[in-house]
């Protein structure tokens, strides 16, 4: 293999592909990145064998070839290299070359007959703004369950609900769901997205700006740009039917200005006890809403907000963590709160705003 | 040939051609599926997986496979759910909140500093006959922890509220005296800590870790039989506990002295404190459980059905809550009251069904255990060994099946029923105290299961 390329361009993708080379993984191999030199591109190839990723790069190749060099070598060289201008890439008895106008840089490779191909997604595929796709998973995907013993909550689960979008994820805690509106969608019956994929995801089309194709089957997912190919396994596995536990008619409603419920639930923070426990109390006769702590070693604070409230009275405790997570997808000024019963879930979403909505279990103390 | 064996013989050959790595990344979690008509089903975990056997080790699969099986035609590769998740039974998270709202949020009570669950407590703690004695002992303690009543061993069956107790003292004395360090631990706890700290030579440190509590709370304590290790290192803790005044609760589900196999020094340091049994609940405190747990619930059920309950419940303070949790979880699904004949219905499946047993089998298993001749128990003889075989024949029918007096005698060679009342009276009494005899009683009974 012999060829040229930008090393902007270069750094770039391998600082993308190097996050998914494969950790603590039995097969050496799968911890770097496959570079594959063939027509007049340069192709950077890594997976964990949950995801894998391949990208490609515009090079001026005088010889095709293939050559496998460890990812985080790779990763540490390009992330200090600032030069920018053209670099050599050209592979030597397995090992590879770089050369650059001041630098001359001889890597190990290692042999890649062993390294694996990513799978090559066919089914059902639609396409969708890289921007909605983020935006639907960054809303929710924080209340996913950490814990592995459940996959089908340790996932962002994604499915179609007449014209919009669904994403949604449950640690049983808590629950967000966010519906994004995209046209020509075919029908999605469930896709489970393993949690621990979600953050590389995130990552790699944050700051893409585009169309992506996204294809699926029963075992896996791919996103696709014109040089980027992303796929990642499914969780088999079905997801708790939330919609019914979603409180029909709430018996307290509540809206307060979302900086206000900031501060003050900051405040609380200070005083909550171990569990994270912050206390609320409604009153809608007496006009109160009222946010306590208290804990025996700091000591206790209420806080009375500005609020508008309809309906019955009600007293609960909620984990603080909990609400607090969900703040940054309400894009309102205003946020409506909402209670069925003291033991039910509470209801939060942005004021006229249905497409999220965000449920907490109160604590029963 | 079965299937899942085939695949182990080829998976060791496949093993045996291939490097550690590349065999455990792509071979672990594999598994042959199903057999049709000569096509082998593989099941691999995902796609990655099921691509690489396809493009790099088809053949050799193929091969090994054909080698081993002959009327193999063609190998299959589909990707399936591994099971490592034995919770699937637990009901979709999401319903939880529903059917049990406490659940989702329980564990977060439990406070790792002194595993106590502040949930026991004395406010729902229901005092009867049958465990007030316990329950003044565990007051006094709460009053005056180390003095009073140490060693605390409170025993009792199963399902009657010993850990609630034990767990009530340990909340209890956190809130009298907040600065009093409580420990509240199971026996096996004990046992994988001392361990574990055996393994990584910090033995000295296990000491420590225990010694610095004021008060410590072992639950299950009658597994210690055999752990002598175990038994040797709770005489020290003890002793040191002892010494400088601190509480030290046990529970165990037998009186020390017939835990088998406790070293003496322990049996006569369980008995210089307080030893309290609790026994069964009688019908009122039964009652009366039933009324605190549905206020926990928040649920009101008629007298009527609430005194059928405990009527007919009258195994352990468990087996009435599992009752209740089934009516309960019913009434919310339906979101109407139940009568009592739909409760009546439910029950039936949470009572102890009645064991029917002929009296022929209970005679040849008693005789099988104490190695004798199953006829020589209905024969008229006082030889020693047979009319002890004989006695305990008809104490086992009598209370474990219910079976008549006369019947009983009737079946064993004619006896009067007066008979048979004296030899259960007679084991009744040995029982007390003859902790060799109720092993063999417990041994028989295990044997009827």
């Amino acid at each position: 293999m012999k060829l040229e390329c930008k090393i902007e361009e270069l750094k770039n993708k391998i600082s993308q592909v190097e996050r998914i080379t494969g950790k603590n993984l039995t097969l050496p191999v799968l911890s770097s990145i496959l570079l594959i030199a063939s027509d007049k591109s340069l192709k950077l190839r890594s997976t964990n064998l949950s995801l894998g990723i391949e990208v490609e790069i515009p090079a001026k190749v005088e010889k095709e070839g293939i050559v496998a060099i460890s990812g985080s070598v790779l990763g540490g060289i390009f992330s200090n290299v600032i030069q920018n201008e053209n670099i050599f890439l050209e592979s030597v008895d397995g090992n590879l070359l770089v050369t650059a106008k001041k630098s001359k840089i001889k890597l190990k490779g290692q042999p890649h007959d062993d390294f694996p191909t990513i799978p090559r997604v066919e089914g059902v595929s639609f396409e969708m703004d890289s921007k909605k796709l983020i935006e639907g998973i960054k809303s929710v995907y924080y209340s996913a369950s950490v814990s592995d013993i459940k996959p089908e909550t340790s996932s962002v689960f994604i499915y179609t609900n007449e014209e919009n979008l669904v994403f949604v994820s449950t640690d049983s805690f808590r629950l967000a769901e966010k519906k994004i509106k995209i046209k020509n969608l075919p029908e999605i019956s469930g896709i489970l997205i393993p949690f621990k994929n979600i953050p590389e995801i995130m990552r790699i089309f944050g700051d893409f700006n585009g169309i992506l194709k996204v294809c699926f089957n029963k075992n896996q997912i791919s996103f696709s740009s014109d040089n980027l190919y992303l796929t990642s396994r499914i969780i088999d596995g079905v997801f708790p039917d939330y919609r019914q536990i979603i409180p029909k008619n709430p018996g307290t409603n509540a809206v307060v200005l979302k900086q206000d419920l900031l501060n003050a639930l900051k405040i609380s923070n200070i005083f909550s006890n171990k569990f994270n426990q912050v206390n609320l109390k409604i009153s809608p006769q007496e006009k109160v809403f009222e946010l306590s702590s208290a804990n025996n070693d700091v000591g206790e604070n209420k806080t009375h907000l500005d609020a508008s409230l309809t309906g019955d009275n009600i007293e609960l405790g909620f984990n603080y963590k909990y609400f607090l997570d969900c703040f940054p997808s309400i894009t309102t000024d205003s946020m409506s709160i909402k209670f069925s019963l003291a033991s039910g879930p509470i209801v939060v979403s942005p004021v006229n705003d249905p497409s999220f909505t965000y449920l907490i279990m109160p604590m029963n103390r | 040939m079965n299937i899942k064996q085939l695949w182990k013989n080829c998976l060791v050959e496949i093993e045996a051609g291939m490097s550690k790595a590349n065999f455990s990344t792509w071979f672990k979690n594999t598994s042959i599926v199903r057999e049709d008509v000569g096509i082998i089903y593989i099941g691999v975990p995902n796609e990655f997986v099921r691509d690489w056997l396809i493009n790099k080790y088809h053949k050799l699969i193929t091969k090994t496979i054909a080698d081993a099986y002959e009327n193999m035609r063609a190998v299959e590769y589909i990707i399936i759910k591994i099971e490592n998740n034995k919770e699937e039974e637990m009901l979709p998270t999401t319903n939880e909140p529903y059917v049990n709202k406490e659940l989702p949020l329980k564990d977060l009570y439990i406070n790792p500093d002194d595993n106590l669950n502040p949930r026991y407590h004395f406010n729902s703690f229901i005092v009867g006959s049958f465990n007030e004695l316990a329950y003044a002992a565990a007051q006094a303690i709460i009053e005056n922890p180390g003095t009073k009543y140490n060693p605390f061993f409170i025993y009792g069956p199963t399902g009657l509220g010993k850990t609630h107790l034990i767990q009530a003292v340990g909340n209890g004395i956190k809130e009298k005296h907040p600065n009093k360090k409580v420990h509240y631990m199971t026996l096996e706890k004990f046992a994988t800590d001392f361990i574990n700290s055996l393994q990584n030579n910090k033995a000295n440190s296990f000491k420590e870790k225990y010694r610095k509590y004021d008060l410590l709370i072992i639950d299950d304590i009658q597994f210690i039989g055999k752990m002598e290790k175990i038994q040797e290192e709770l005489f020290h803790t003890f002793n040191t506990f002892h010494e400088n005044n601190k509480q030290i609760i046990f529970s165990s589900d037998k009186h020390p002295n017939y835990i088998p196999e406790l070293a003496d020094r322990l049996k006569t340091r369980f008995s210089a404190g307080m030893i309290v049994d609790i026994s069964p609940p009688e019908y009122e405190p039964r009652l009366a459980i039933l009324k605190v747990k549905l206020r926990e619930f928040n649920i009101e059920l008629d007298q009527e059905i609430l005194e059928y309950i405990a009527s007919t419940i009258d195994g352990s303070i468990r087996e009435l809550e599992g009752s209740l949790n089934t009516i309960v979880c019913q009434y919310r699904l339906r979101n109407k009251p139940l009568t009592l004949a739909e409760v009546k219905n439910l029950l039936k499946n949470n009572m102890r069904p009645k064991k029917n047993i002929a009296i022929k089998d209970v005679v040849k298993m008693v005789s099988e255990y104490y190695k004798l001749e199953e006829e020589s128990v209905y024969e008229k003889t006082r030889k020693k060994e047979i009319v002890k075989a004989r006695q305990v024949v008809m104490y086992l029918l009598r209370e474990d099946f219910n079976v008549s007096y006369p019947l009983i005698g009737q079946k064993l060679g004619g006896k009067d029923h007066t008979t048979v009342i004296h030899s259960c009276l007679k084991i009744k009494n040995d029982l007390k105290d003859d902790p060799q005899l109720l092993q063999e009683l417990e041994q028989i009974r295990i044997m009827f299961k």
